[in-house]
């Protein structure tokens, strides 16, 4: 476990992803965080150009995904990574508004690991993400498949 | 079809049938009388024929007589005489006869006249011509009968007769065209009215068949419209369907997309919240370095001291954010509000068999902790049992009984009431309280969302009722409010005894 986990992060809004970063900082974690603001850079970026997935070989990687993305469905994503022979094994967390239980449902369906309702409550949200700093911290991310 | 040209079909159908009726009377009427008359015409004709043999038999009796008396004359042979004996016997009963026949006609009556005095002369020249044979003067008799030929009274009663028998011929034909007459007239008459009946019968049947075309057309239309109409209906209920779900479908997006900046502004807030502590702190710590000590070292926790005028501004800054706060939190829970408004909308309700009673005694349960709070009773009553959704039932009753609790009057106990009955298939349940009551002017205005009534110092969304009633609808029933300010309420909810979700679910 040498190699450093890089944090992925896909997410539209810009003040979401700062005040995400923002508390995943305060929680202690000091790890890389990559954003993207859209689905296709963030695919692009997963999966190379040639769609296979194999530039992350051997990388260790933790997804945080939002699932209202203005140019493709968040879970067409979760699903596509879980489907990736290299990406599977990446831990991804949901990190979203929509709390509609079939949605969540669907999400651990498809293989997300955590699944988080964005509160509208501040104090809420940043518990939520530094209790999810504290989860990186104590989580043990595989490299990718070699 | 008009009611209009109906009733002129029927009036005409009736005047059809009457004409028929009076056309038929008239026949029946003009034939008995023709034929009457007919028979009347024919007896007469016999009469003629018989007063014509009548003359003619009394004219051969006058012949036997006389040819008789001349055989008699000649030969003097009694058989002669007998013979002429019963001829003149014959001739006066026949004349008798004849005269009763022909009484009716004047012209013949001088006739007959006539004739009778020609025959009793010659009657009486016959008596004295056989008186003379018998006395054996046969001269005296050969005279007398030259002389009665010479008097031509023979003729006379031959020419007499013969006017007779031309005057019953001329009888016999007009009576005998009399009579065709009248029988030409009884056929004509028949033929004529039968011929109407059919031609009447003939409208008659045109008229039914016409009016069974047009029924059959205005079926056919009727038949016609019904199909349009449900295709109509049909579309009409996919149209509002579409309608209420994209309706749905915008509340949800919406209702998510706000949420989305609203956990920004929020985050942001309470960023700055945290910057102007920071902020603050550094201005007091530049502004007050304590003699006696170090100075606060920014971002440390604790008290920090502030002058007048940016105290002040510390105050103002907090203010502010404190109403951002709270206009958020509220935003987040009219949200949260149409979002589960949305989710209860879209959610299939699956009807099952409720042990009402049982089931209100849970709910009530549950809520015995803000009962007791409120010091107020909650009285159970004989409750029907129905089939409908548990979850949606379960939101109603105690949406319902919640409210009662919370709108009590204070400082007197409550009684809250619940009661079932049924009425044609439907169950009617009552949840009354004596507590503070709504003003009529309000009756409608609390089951719309985002609205509430009465004093403001309960904590609530105004969605409760909205979404009671909108619950109630969707298992096919009504609900009312009966109440009086300071007079308590009753919430009274009409529910269908066994609710059928497949006609509405099919309806998806």
């Amino acid at each position: 476990m040498t190699q450093p986990v890089n944090i992925i992060m896909i997410e539209d809004d810009e003040g979401h992803a700062r005040l995400i970063e923002r508390n995943i900082r305060r929680s202690g974690v000091n790890n890389e965080i990559i954003s993207f603001a859209n689905g296709t850079e963030a695919m692009k970026h997963l999966f190379g150009a040639d769609g296979s997935g194999i530039a992350q070989k051997g990388n260790a990687l933790l997804i945080l995904l939002d699932l209202n993305l203005p140019d493709m469905s968040g879970i067409d994503i979760l699903k596509q990574i879980k489907e990736n022979k290299y990406l599977k094994a990446s831990p991804v967390v949901v990190l979203t508004t929509t709390d509609d239980s079939q949605e969540i449902k669907r999400c651990y369906e498809l293989g997300c690991n955590v699944y988080i309702t964005k509160p509208v409550n501040y104090e809420n949200f940043a518990n939520a993400i530094r209790q999810l700093g504290l989860f990186f911290s104590v989580i043990q991310v595989p490299p990718a498949a070699p | 079809m008009t009611s209009e040209s109906q009733r002129r079909r029927v009036f005409w159908q009736i005047l059809l049938f009457a004409a028929g009726l009076v056309v038929l009377t008239a026949i029946s009427a003009g034939s008995v009388y023709l034929v009457n008359k007919a028979r009347d015409d024919s007896k007469w004709v016999v009469h003629t024929i018989e007063a014509e043999n009548q003359i003619n038999a009394l004219l051969l009796e006058v012949r036997r007589a006389e040819s008789s008396a001349r055989g008699f004359l000649l030969t003097q042979k009694p058989d002669f005489q007998s013979d002429h004996e019963k001829a003149v016997a014959a001739i006066v009963p026949a004349l008798d006869k004849l005269t009763r026949q022909i009484g009716d006609n004047p012209a013949q009556r001088d006739s007959i006249e006539k004739l009778s005095a020609a025959i009793e002369t010659r009657l009486d020249q016959f008596s004295r011509e056989m008186n003379f044979v018998k006395q054996g003067q046969p001269d005296m008799a050969t005279a007398l009968v030259r002389e009665a030929s010479g008097g031509d009274i023979t003729t006379t009663i031959g020419n007499l007769a013969n006017a007779m028998i031309r005057e019953e011929e001329r009888l016999f034909r007009v009576r005998s065209a009399n009579s065709d007459q009248s029988q030409t007239l009884a056929a004509s008459l028949t033929g004529i009215g039968s011929g109407l009946v059919v031609v009447l019968a003939l409208i008659s049947i045109w008229l039914m068949q016409r009016s069974a075309r047009l029924r059959d057309e205005a079926e056919a239309r009727l038949r016609d419209a019904n199909v349009n109409l449900e295709t109509i209906v049909d579309e009409r209920t996919a149209d509002l369907r579409e309608a209420n779900d994209e309706i749905q479908r915008f509340a949800y997006i919406v209702s998510h997309d706000l949420r989305s900046p609203l956990v920004n502004i929020m985050g942001f807030t309470s960023e700055l919240e945290e910057l102007g502590g920071d902020i603050f702190r550094r201005v007091s710590s530049l502004t007050h370095i304590p003699a006696d000590g170090p100075p606060l070292v920014p971002g440390s926790t604790g008290e920090f001291a502030l002058d007048g005028p940016d105290q002040q501004l510390s105050a103002d800054f907090s203010e502010a954010l404190g109403f951002i706060k709270s206009s958020i939190a509220k935003m987040d829970r009219l949200i949260s509000a149409i979002l589960n408004l949305t989710r209860e909308g879209r959610r299939e309700f699956q009807p099952e068999k409720i042990n009402t009673r049982d089931f209100v005694e849970t709910i009530v349960s549950t809520l015995a902790h803000q009962a007791v709070e409120a010091q107020a009773e909650i009285h159970i009553e004989a409750l029907p049992n129905i089939v409908s959704d548990r979850l949606a039932l379960e939101q109603i009753f105690s949406n319902l009984i919640d409210n009662a609790i919370k709108y009590l009057k204070s400082g007197i106990p409550g009684e809250i009431r619940i009661r079932g009955r049924t009425k044609l298939g439907y169950a009617i349940f009552e949840i009354s309280d004596n507590g503070r009551g709504i003003d009529a002017k309000d009756h409608q205005r609390i089951f719309d969302l985002f609205r509430r009534a009465g004093t403001q110092d309960k904590p609530g969304q105004g969605i409760g009722l909205a979404h009671v009633r909108a619950l109630v609808r969707r298992l096919g029933g009504t609900m009312s409010v009966s109440s009086e300010l300071n007079a308590g309420s009753t919430f009274t909810i009409t529910l269908p005894i066994a609710w059928n979700a497949t006609k509405r679910n099919a309806d998806k």
